[in-house]
């Protein structure tokens, strides 16, 4: 697997906020099928990092190519990239007034003119996949944090994309709800889904990563397998972090 | 006229934001009842009766004052709906443009946008009237009732814009950015996620701002169009039974404001369906 052309070559990339440098020349290269867990604590970039790759955030300096589209080419349709990579946000972000299948179906008929039947029978589909098909009908609101997430990584889905983007997906969840939402998330990693993950969940990380990515103050620190990276870590801000968090 | 509320959006917007209500809800019209405001409901339903009751009562009680002002006034009622729904709809476009031009990033758009707002707020809406009216009388003759459309939805359209601002701004950013996500471009963004859910929050002021547009109509009677007040005018001054005449103009338009309001409050219940847990 390794051995394949990278979906995503991230390049010597920077990013400022004002002064503050939030990327500090990062490169990563993902392969199709592969799974990249990125830790840090919080402010090291990671999220600014993951943004990145589908240009929520831009970068001021380096080349991030994504299934052979360079986003800094100004000729290239940002848009088009977008609907090859979903999205799942620490918020949700679910379309508050849509309800659960409209939130499923609304990209897929606007943006890949789907008919109505074929985008709620894809939806019904994913929404059975993420174990939530009884609450089609409900709005955003009345589902539960859990819920709602399997929801956001459903309505992911629905554009089919290559790759699948999780920025800290199981944060703002009640302990309780973890569980739920990252058992599907291990369920997609199966299937052979490329995944980009940020989170805080170790176990996961330990469970379905190919790659595990240190970051720290904007750069990568280390990167491992999750053997190497929880057994025997190199860097030493790296076992300082390993000490705090396990 | 919509009131110096509107000049403390922003701090609104942030005092929303932290407490995380998401409803605009100010406004210089009728009181817009909320159902479980017991007090006004009450409020609404005394007002409500006794216009009524006033208008019934009085017409009775002496036909040839106050019950030939009522002859006069049906007419005018038409001309006000007129004025009032052909500028509330102008004014809603007008608003849009404005309110997405204020948000853009484009440095002309916004600018043009916000000189557009400033200057507006800055002049009472009498002066606009007789300025536009004149104005365009010097250049092109339309009719007088389009050119009090004109004037007033110009007017309206500045202040709707900066609610529509505000609506839009109070939506949360991550909905923006599950769509953009997704493949949306940011018209599509705001078309199908955007507006969709600002409309809610736009709905109590934009309600506001109708009623309040229904009541200023009765300046329009100054440049020939006949709405209710004009027509209570013409009555008054051949009969000179001015008491009268303005009594019962007075119960017209709190009769025409207080169903309005009442239409407004229901339109917005129904609109907070997904709001619902």
């Amino acid at each position: 697997m390794k051995n394949a052309d990278p979906i995503i070559r991230i390049k010597n990339i920077d990013k400022y906020f004002g002064t503050f440098k939030a990327l500090d020349n990062v490169s990563l290269d993902v392969t199709p099928g592969e799974k990249v867990v990125v830790l840090g604590p919080s402010g090291s970039g990671k999220s600014t990092l993951l943004r990145s790759i589908n240009q929520l955030e831009t970068i001021d300096s380096g080349t991030i190519i994504v299934d052979g589209h360079d986003l800094s080419d100004p000729a290239e349709d940002i848009n088009r990239i977008r609907m090859e990579m979903g999205m799942v946000f620490q918020s949700f972000n679910l379309y508050k007034h849509k309800t659960v299948l409209e939130n499923l179906t609304l990209a897929p008929i606007k943006l890949k003119n789907m008919t109505e039947s074929q985008a709620n029978e894809l939806g019904l589909t994913l929404l059975d996949k993420v174990g939530i098909r009884e609450k089609a009908d409900s709005y955003p609101v009345m589902l539960s944090g859990g819920q709602q997430q399997r929801v956001a990584i459903a309505r992911a889905l629905a554009m089919e994309p290559k790759i699948m983007l999780f920025d800290e997906p199981t944060s703002a969840l009640d302990p309780e709800m973890i569980g739920e939402v990252l058992e599907v998330m291990v369920a997609l990693a199966k299937e052979g889904m490329t995944m980009v993950v940020v989170t805080h969940e170790m176990g996961f990380a330990r469970e379905v990563a190919d790659q595990v990515v240190f970051m720290d103050e904007g750069a990568i620190v280390e990167v491992g397998t999750p053997d190497h990276f929880f057994e025997n870590p190199t860097h030493e801000r790296t076992i300082l972090f390993l000490e705090q968090i396990l | 006229m919509p009131g110096p509320a509107f000049f403390f959006y922003d701090e609104r917007e942030l005092f929303m934001a932290e407490c995380d209500v998401k409803k605009i809800d100010v406004g210089d019209g009728a009181a817009i009842p909320e159902p479980d405001d017991r007090g006004m409901v009450s409020a609404w339903w005394i007002a409500l009766l006794g216009t009524i009751g006033l208008l019934i009562a009085l017409p009775l009680k002496d036909p040839s004052t106050y019950g030939r002002v009522l002859t006069f006034i049906p007419d005018g009622v038409l001309v006000t709906f007129e004025v009032t729904i052909l500028s509330i709809s102008l004014a809603l476009v007008i608003g849009l443009l404005t309110g997405l031009g204020r948000i853009s990033k484009n440095r002309f758009i916004n600018l043009a946008a916000s000189l557009y707002v400033e200057v507006v707020r800055g002049i009472p809406l009498l002066v606009q009237l007789f300025y536009i009216y004149f104005a365009l009388g010097r250049f092109v003759r339309v009719p007088d009732i389009m050119a009090a459309v004109i004037a007033m939805s110009f007017c309206y359209g500045a202040y709707m814009g900066e609610v529509f601002r505000a609506g839009i701004k109070s939506i949360d950013f991550g909905q923006s950015e599950a769509a953009l996500s997704q493949g949306f471009n940011q018209a599509q963004t705001m078309r199908y996620v955007i507006l969709p859910q600002a409309w809610r929050t736009i709905l109590p002021p934009v309600g506001n701002e109708f009623i309040a547009l229904l009541k200023d109509t009765s300046l329009v009677s100054i440049l020939a169009v006949s709405d209710i007040l004009r027509r209570g005018r013409e009555y008054a001054a051949e009969s000179f039974n001015y008491f009268e005449t303005y009594t019962m103009i007075a119960l017209v338009y709190l009769l025409i404001t207080l169903i309005l309001s009442k239409i407004i409050s229901i339109m917005e219940q129904r609109l907070s369906h997904y709001e619902k847990r």
